[in-house]
């Protein structure tokens, strides 16, 4: 039934292995984004040419190539024969029994450097060039277009999947392409990312950014399909800032064992990328570890300051993973509080965090 | 857009008769009715005080979602808590600001109660309920001045213009400007500031509700197909949620799901589509097995083929040899797979069909294959949510 156990080595080297993104002579599907910008018009409608009723293009492209390599046999197995449950109380936790998870790309110091510097194309992917599912790039026509099959276009998000899926349709996004050698969060590519949630367009689809690798030589985002809002998102939220351009509001989760931030904009999304590109620049000045967690569509970021970088982004928003019965069979609120509680800020620290979001926002709407 | 007015029309007419509507027209106060069944959840009935208060006509409300009377100033959580009831198939009462057709908002107390078919349990219907929130209500520190101003008598809010189903970039652009002139008013910020319901708005809203139940119960005694406001029975076979119902409607492509566990393995889930690809009606598909489609010539090995993959629990696609209901014939390239619950175990197969002689109706160049993987792959990812355990035993 796991059509998928043929797999070769582990996704973590061979991820790491690829940081250099060599891209010539290989033809991909090219998802291109419409002309119509969601960014100066607000997008609290979304996109004229996504009906939220419908399925958009990108979702169904995400879909497709998804389990086209699920029927492959490219993943170690198949995510969806993992149990998942709510761990009982008033957080609604979300534990997922999966025993062949591998966590190790995630905490494995990057020391394969030898991609980029040397030769780029000596990457080996295209042995496995079928990882990568297709990439998205910015278009000229006023719709979005999908090209089934051209070379890798400067610039674009690269989608490739996760061999190692926490959920359905787990793929790595990496901004940028090739020639990037940026290691920190630039608003460009925090642009084009959130602009690939506003297209893909289904609630369920999360996107995931941890900024625990200080020494990987590419920035990647995570994403993959949640069936259920995730224990954060569910929060009661207080709003502190809600004077900046573009309808941003900054709120306060409250109640949650991380003290963590909700960034909402009911408009201009390019307002939101900045500021967010911003404070994520001031944070890492200051040397603050964080986590992002992108859902409803763009419509809602999470921000997770943190003591130290032990955890995913979507334990942060409350969804752990097991990978023993015994650990996942005894899972209680009270542990996952006591995980998520060791990484969080103090109040001291939360607050110099809170002021720093609320005069990076006040400086952009001055 | 036709054949989905045409369900819309069926959605009310086969459970009530076609005499509810007037019934329900003879009510006072502004209530809507859903039917999360149909893709995109769609409003199927709008009273006349609906209709009054939003000041659209019936025309531009049936067909449409909820979301339509939603703008920049809405409540996301308060969006989101509707959306988790709904999830939950549950009644809920929130204040929410909505906005009339001509851009202006007001706060209403919003009062939402499923309709469940009698004999499964299943959720058929939502109504929801209306009622204004009048400004004297409400808890402002500088409200007083104003007592008894209702919004729309606000000349203020009435110069604002809102085209939520067209907005062109210029509309938007224009409403964004008047948006940030408006927000130095202070008036403008009362409409930020929550809303709180009177005791008599509150009873209102429960009187409303009733009124509704009490009529569609009643017309549904006329045609035999019972519906009732409390879920009274949950034996049914292979339900399916309205979450998941609404997540698989977004899904434009012929797919049926079918539940192994039960006898016969069963038809429990039809898209529009499949219907319309094989001439039947949902209700002559549900609850049947797909041998339905077969004919003389269907080649006896293929249907051995997908028997195989269903007890091997293995995906497999094949070409078969189909007949509509009109005995005509056609080449279905069809494929199948497990799907999985939050468990882990097979929930469903579902089935996906692609009529080879409409080979030419893919403008976005998706080949078949793809087509079927993209819904397989959706349907999976909803299909993940379904049988979630709450563990209780260590809290």
């Amino acid at each position: 039934m796991n059509q998928a156990a043929n797999a070769s080595q582990p996704t973590s080297s061979r991820f790491r292995r690829r940081k250099g993104w060599p891209a010539t002579g290989v033809r991909i599907p090219i998802y291109r984004f419409g002309t119509e910008s969601l960014m100066d018009n607000g997008f609290s409608e979304g996109p004229s040419y996504i009906p939220e009723e419908d399925q958009s293009m990108l979702d169904l492209l995400l879909l497709a190539q998804w389990e086209d390599r699920m029927w492959k046999g490219l993943f170690r197995y198949d995510v969806t024969t993992s149990e998942i449950k709510l761990i009982g109380g008033r957080r609604k936790f979300l534990a997922q029994l999966n025993e062949q998870w591998n966590k190790d790309y995630l905490t494995e110091p990057d020391n394969n450097k030898v991609c980029y510097q040397g030769d780029p194309f000596i990457c080996n992917w295209m042995k496995h060039h079928e990882e990568l599912l297709f990439c998205a790039a910015s278009g000229e026509k006023a719709d979005p277009e999908l090209i089934p099959a051209a070379a890798v276009p400067h610039g674009a998000i690269f989608v490739i999947l996760n061999a190692s899926p926490v959920e359905y349709g787990h793929v790595f996004v990496v901004p940028g392409g090739f020639n990037s050698l940026h290691a920190f969060l630039d608003a460009r590519s925090l642009e084009l990312v959130m602009r690939f949630a506003v297209e893909i367009n289904n609630s369920s689809f999360r996107l995931f950014y941890e900024c625990s690798t200080p020494s990987a030589s590419h920035i990647y985002f995570q994403a993959c399909y949640f069936p259920n809002p995730l224990p954060v998102e569910l929060m009661p939220v207080v709003t502190f800032f809600s004077e900046g351009q573009g309808g941003v509001q900054i709120c306060g989760v409250t109640d949650y064992p991380i003290k963590a931030f909700m960034f909402t904009s009911n408009g201009n999304l390019k307002v939101l990328v900045q500021l967010l590109a911003e404070i994520c620049y001031c944070l890492r000045e200051k040397n603050i570890s964080y986590n992002l967690l992108i859902s409803d569509s763009s419509k809602k970021i999470f921000l997770f300051p943190l003591l130290q970088c032990t955890l995913s982004a979507w334990e942060c928003g409350g969804y752990f993973l097991f990978k023993s019965r015994c650990d996942f069979d005894h899972s209680t609120e009270e542990a996952m509080l006591k995980c998520l509680g060791a990484v969080s800020l103090d109040d001291e620290g939360f607050q110099v965090v809170k002021q720093l979001c609320c005069r990076v926002a006040s400086q952009l709407a001055s | 857009m036709d054949t989905q007015l045409g369900l819309i029309e069926q959605s009310f007419n086969v459970r009530y008769s076609v005499w509810v509507r007037e019934a329900l027209d003879d009510l006072s106060g502004s209530f809507t009715t859903t039917d999360p069944c149909i893709s995109g959840h769609p409003i199927v009935y709008a009273s006349r005080g609906f209709l009054k208060m939003s000041l659209y006509s019936r025309d531009e409300v049936i067909g449409k979602n909820g979301r339509m009377f939603q703008g920049p100033k809405t409540n996301r959580k308060s969006v989101m808590e509707i959306r988790e009831a709904i999830r939950e198939e549950r009644a809920i009462q929130i204040n929410i600001l909505n906005y009339r057709k001509d851009g202006t908002p007001f706060w209403m107390l919003f009062r939402m109660s499923p309709v469940f078919n009698k004999e499964d349990g299943r959720v058929i219907h939502f109504v929801g309920v209306q009622v204004p929130i009048l400004q004297k209500h409400r808890q402002s520190s500088s409200g007083f001045g104003r007592n008894g101003v209702n919004l729309c008598e606000d000349g203020v809010f009435a110069s604002r213009r809102r085209e939520v189903c067209s907005d062109s970039v210029a509309e938007l652009a224009r409403f964004l400007a008047m948006d940030s002139v408006l927000g130095s008013d202070d008036r403008e910020l009362e409409v930020d500031e929550p809303s709180e319901a009177s005791d008599l708005e509150m009873r209102n809203a429960v009187t409303a509700i009733n009124n509704t139940l009490s009529v569609l119960t009643h017309y549904s005694e006329l045609t035999g197909r019972l519906v009732c406001g409390k879920r009274c029975c949950l034996s049914g076979m292979g339900l399916l949620g309205s979450s998941l119902n609404i997540s698989l409607g977004r899904i434009k492509q012929s797919f049926v799901l079918i539940e192994p566990h039960l006898p016969d393995m069963p038809i429990v889930y039809a898209r529009d589509v499949f219907l319309k690809m094989t001439g039947y009606a949902r209700h002559e598909v549900l609850g049947h097995n797909c041998r339905f489609l077969g004919g003389v010539e269907t080649n006896s090995s293929t249907i051995f083929q997908i028997k195989e993959s269903i007890r091997t629990e293995q995906a497999c696609t094949i070409r078969i040899l189909n007949y509509r209901k009109d005995k005509s014939k056609f080449w279905n390239f069809l494929h199948i797979s497990p799907v999985r619950n939050a468990s882990g175990k097979i929930a469903y197969f579902v089935e996906v069909q692609i009529d080879e002689s409409r080979k030419n109706q893919d403008k976005q160049g998706l080949s078949h294959k793809m087509r079927q993987c993209s819904v397989v792959g959706a349907v999976k990812a909803a299909v993940r949510s379904l049988s979630m355990v709450t563990d209780t035993s260590n809290s």
